[in-house]
């Protein structure tokens, strides 16, 4: 609710992307090998720092909080493009409206880190070029034979040995986790003894 | 320093508390992990004779050129020096652990660490990135490997845990990957581990003891650098290779197991979270290393048993027999944690759990308490240990196998109380001390036929590991032979279905992976005339090669590497010879062939042979406890025979192994090999064609070159 004696701030509003990570919590085994594989495609070398997905486990939690995939939601009001003061963060109409960054735009101010309402933010800090970086579905990997973006495939999607992580196209719910946490299991997982429901 | 390298080594020297930083560059051509470790071993120990707890005696840890980057399987970490769990002769060894240690080192900027010398009060390392201090670990020491860990990453972290964290201009979501000792190892234990995470561990071999002497509890890393790969299209190409074609589908299986939660069908279709080996009746997740497709531990819904493998969860299950029963030997290769009822969700199986999580706290080597476990209980019925017995010992043993006795017998361990501080030396010097041990190695009641370590698998049976092992420094624990010719029909008897591949079949596949050895298939004839062919002598001599480069120094996981079988692929035929080279080419840029590869593993092993020469090895030495030659063996164990001209699976139970005939299949490895027939010691011209004439100038120097 707006405070008293302020004008009501309309939500940022930008036109939706046409692609959407949703991951497995149950299924992933903490690999980190989508982690791997980002770096890879987008640096040619493989760097936890730099992955636009992060994988934080515990190896005493239990499951299955004992691991959260941290992936770009391309939200629907992405609080990133719209905190962006230069607008290097911006929505990317040559690849499929994801919320990209123009590194040569980018002043390095890190409010964008700061403005994805996620933990960890989804805004990577790229320390050696001092721009943020972020998912981009792979739309602008220069490592990489194959073609990504929306319309493409993704680097953690393809690399995933858990097939845990799925492209989809239409936008999830974006209240909470639901829309992006969803069961990716089948009766062959139930079949080695892990969970299904 | 090339593709796949950090570039250099962190050298400490605990004693005048240095850092300094030796040149990865230097030992290149030694490639990474257990290769470079021997190399700078050789170096740096000055008088390789000395005891695992000497402060002259030099610990190496050692990353491979693949750790940190993406390639199935290949983070381990390589752990070298002179270790104290060996008997009679503390011999120079090896233990190796997976998890995220080797990535985070490199991603810290090194390619390995070297530890001389004793620091005065307890220290642990703390490395982040290129900063590296000694710190007071006065605080830490007494604790458990999981409140080490804990404590160490609260310190580094602040406790920022799940969240983006300041590294210099760099961040992280990771926490720092820590190496430390439990109690065991404070306490100069013989079978203490070294434990990172939660399951990962550093087993054979009685390194922490020998950390325990240089008062190391503890060496944390944390990096925010990159691996740099030579041709990163070319690795995910691979990569996607292995997964369309030998990896285990989770969504759509090739091959599924007969019987739902049927976990020893792994063996078959490398399938996830199978390694604990029993069936887990609780919610939870495969786990696995970083970067690893298998992912072959667990995580529970209880958290108890993390990350913990095979025998650590199945040693426990020892719990459930039915008081009163006699424990029979079963060798941990033979565990079959089978078909057990989804019953014991909530009672036996936590206890189990618990178990497994203190053993690993207090950092102890499942192997030699689940010998000596079993030992206890059958002294205690021969009435030989009890309180004011020949073995002064007040354990509980009415409730032998429960949680409570297991946690006290961990202790009396851990801390060296009581009969524990004989355990705490191993189970064979324990026998010895209690006058024992000749007797029991004679008739069998101690299966320790060689250097101190247990059986793996039956000595007497499938032979290779075992042959391995007494040819070398430890018990070989090299699955490459035994998962496939003993695992596919062990499997069927479980499930008491058909072999999902013929015998011939099987050794015809395998006889044409084995380069530069293929084409012989009597290599893998278990029958009895097999165990002493010439054949054998070479499937010896490809295991040492293959397991010295391609697993211990590239760093290839001895789950997934080789792969010989696989059920995945539509004509069983696995991704070995092709999957070790093209990963490794893919990320170093070296393009090297399987079998230069190979050669590097003959190398390496030739120098362990020279390091161990040194320490007094012997021919005469290497032969196995008496009873491996008196005592046939009882067990069921089904392997590949050839006989009639015709392949079957066959039981080898019934044998005992012929001693003039292993000796005279010495003679026949020994020449294999250009090693000396008489001594066992390396031949100027074996060595010097390998490029190790150095080494054959110290052997002679030491009167000890082979003739
Ligand atoms: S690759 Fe898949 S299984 Fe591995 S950490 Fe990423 S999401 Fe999890
Ligand atoms: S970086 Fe954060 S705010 Fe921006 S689109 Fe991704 S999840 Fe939304």
């Amino acid at each position: 609710m707006a405070e008293v004696g302020t004008a009501e701030k309309r939500p940022f509003t930008a036109p939706l992307s046409e692609g959407y990570l949703v991951v497995d919590r149950k299924k992933c085994s903490g690999c980190m090998s989508c982690m791997l594989a980002c770096s890879l495609v987008h640096e040619g070398k493989t760097d936890l720092s730099l992955s636009r997905i992060q994988i934080v486990q515990n190896p005493w939690g239990c499951f299955p909080e004992d691991i959260a995939l941290a992936i770009c939601r391309q939200c629907v009001n992405p609080k990133c493009v719209e905190a962006c003061p230069t607008e290097a963060l911006h929505v990317d109409a040559a690849n499929g409206n994801t919320r990209t960054v123009d590194g040569s735009l980018c002043d390095g101010c890190q409010v964008c880190i700061d403005a994805c309402p996620y933990k960890p933010s989804r805004m990577i800090w790229h320390h050696e070029k001092g721009v943020a970086v972020k998912c981009d579905l792979c739309g602008r990997a220069p490592h990489w034979i194959e073609k990504g973006g929306p319309k493409g495939k993704q680097a953690c999607v393809e690399i995933c040995p858990m097939r845990a992580i799925k492209l989809v196209k239409e936008a999830p719910e974006q209240e909470g986790d639901a829309g992006y946490e969803v069961n990716l299991r089948n009766e062959h997982w139930g079949w080695l003894g892990f969970p299904t429901d | 320093m090339g593709y796949g390298y950090a570039g250099k080594i962190l050298r400490l020297n605990l004693s005048n508390r240095s850092v300094s930083t030796i040149d990865t560059a230097q030992y290149e051509e030694w490639v990474g992990g257990h290769g470079l470790g021997s190399a700078i071993f050789w170096d740096l120990c000055q008088d390789k004779t000395v005891s695992g707890f000497d402060p002259r005696n030099v610990i190496t840890i050692m990353a491979g050129p693949m750790a940190g980057t993406l390639a199935p399987g290949s983070t381990r970490c390589e752990m070298q020096g002179i270790g104290p769990q060996g008997y009679p002769i503390e011999w120079f060894t090896r233990s190796s652990f997976g998890g995220r240690f080797a990535p985070q080192l490199k991603y810290a900027g090194w390619d390995g660490v070297v530890i001389e010398g004793k620091a005065d009060a307890p220290v642990w390392i703390n490395v982040i990135n290129d900063h590296v201090t000694i710190e007071d670990a006065r605080g830490l020491w007494g604790l458990g490997t999981r409140k080490t860990q804990e404590e160490i990453w609260a310190r580094v972290t602040g406790n920022r845990l799940n969240d983006w964290q300041a590294v210099g201009d760099a961040y992280t979501t990771q926490k720092p990957a820590v190496l430390c000792i439990g109690q065991a190892g404070e306490h100069l234990s013989r079978i203490a581990t070294v434990m990172h995470d939660g399951g990962f561990a550093a087993g054979q071999g009685g390194f922490g003891g020998a950390w325990g002497a240089k008062n190391l509890k503890a060496i944390s890393v944390r990096g925010t650098g990159g691996i740099k790969v030579a041709d990163s299209k070319a690795l995910i190409d691979t990569w996607l290779w292995h997964k369309t074609n030998f990896q285990f589908n989770v969504d759509n299986p090739r091959n599924e197991a007969p019987i739902v939660n049927f976990t020893d069908y792994w063996i078959i279709n490398q399938s996830p979270g199978a390694v604990p080996i029993a069936p887990i009746w609780e919610p939870c997740r495969p786990k696995g290393c970083q970067g690893c497709p298998v992912a072959c531990s667990r995580r529970m819904a209880s958290g108890l048993a993390n990350e913990a493998h095979c025998f650590t969860t199945n040693w426990p299950y020892l719990g459930i027999i039915p008081p009163g029963t006699q424990p029979t030997w079963m060798t941990p290769g033979e565990w079959a944690g089978g078909l057990a009822e989804p019953t014991d969700i909530h009672g036996l199986a936590k206890a189990r759990y618990r178990t497994t999580d203190l053993l690993n706290d207090y950092g102890i080597n499942v192997y030699d308490v689940f010998f000596a476990d079993v030992y206890f209980y059958i002294l205690f019925l021969m009435d030989a240990i009890g309180p004011g017995k020949a073995i002064n010992c007040d354990l509980p043993f009415d409730k032998w196998g429960t949680e409570e006795y297991k946690a006290a017998y961990l202790k009396m361990i851990a801390y060296r109380e009581g009969v524990g501080d004989d355990l705490a030396e191993g189970l064979e010097r324990a026998a010895e001390r209690w006058g024992r041990r000749k007797d029991d190695l004679e008739s069998g009641l101690l299966p320790y036929p060689h250097w101190g370590y247990s059986e793996h698998n039956d000595p007497r049976a499938g032979v290779d590991q075992e042959y391995a092992t007494i040819l070398g420094d430890r018990d070989s624990n090299d699955h490459s032979f035994d998962l496939p010719t003993h695992g596919i029909p062990r499997v069927a008897s479980i499930s008491k279905t058909e072999p999902v591949i013929s015998a011939e079949r099987l050794v015809g596949i395998l006889s044409q992976k084995v380069l530069p050895l293929q084409g012989d298939p009597l290599m893998f004839d278990y029958s009895d005339a097999g165990l002493y062919s010439a054949s054998r002598a070479k499937t010896i001599a490809w295991g040492r090669r293959y397991a010295r480069f391609w697993k211990d120094s590239v760093g290839y996981c001895d789950l997934l590497w080789p792969n010989f079988f696989n059920a995945n692929a539509p004509d069983f035929s696995g991704y070995t010879p092709e999957g070790e080279a093209r990963f490794f080419n893919a990320v170093t840029g070296k393009n090297i062939s399987f079998v230069d590869g190979m050669e590097i593993g003959r190398r390496t092993w030739n120098l362990d042979r020279a390091v161990w020469v040194l320490q007094g090895r012997h021919r005469d030495m290497e032969v196995f406890a008496p009873y491996v030659y008196q005592v046939p063996s009882t067990r069921i164990n089904h392997f590949p025979v050839y006989e009639n001209g015709q392949w079957r699976y066959a039981n080898v139970a019934g044998r005992a192994l012929d001693k003039d005939r292993f000796e005279e299949w010495k003679a026949k490895y020994y020449e294999l090999e250009g090693w000396d027939k008489i001594t066992g010691w390396p031949t100027r011209s074996t060595l010097e064609p390998l490029g190790l004439g150095k080494v054959a100038d110290e052997l002679q120097r030491r009167g000890k070159l082979g003739g």
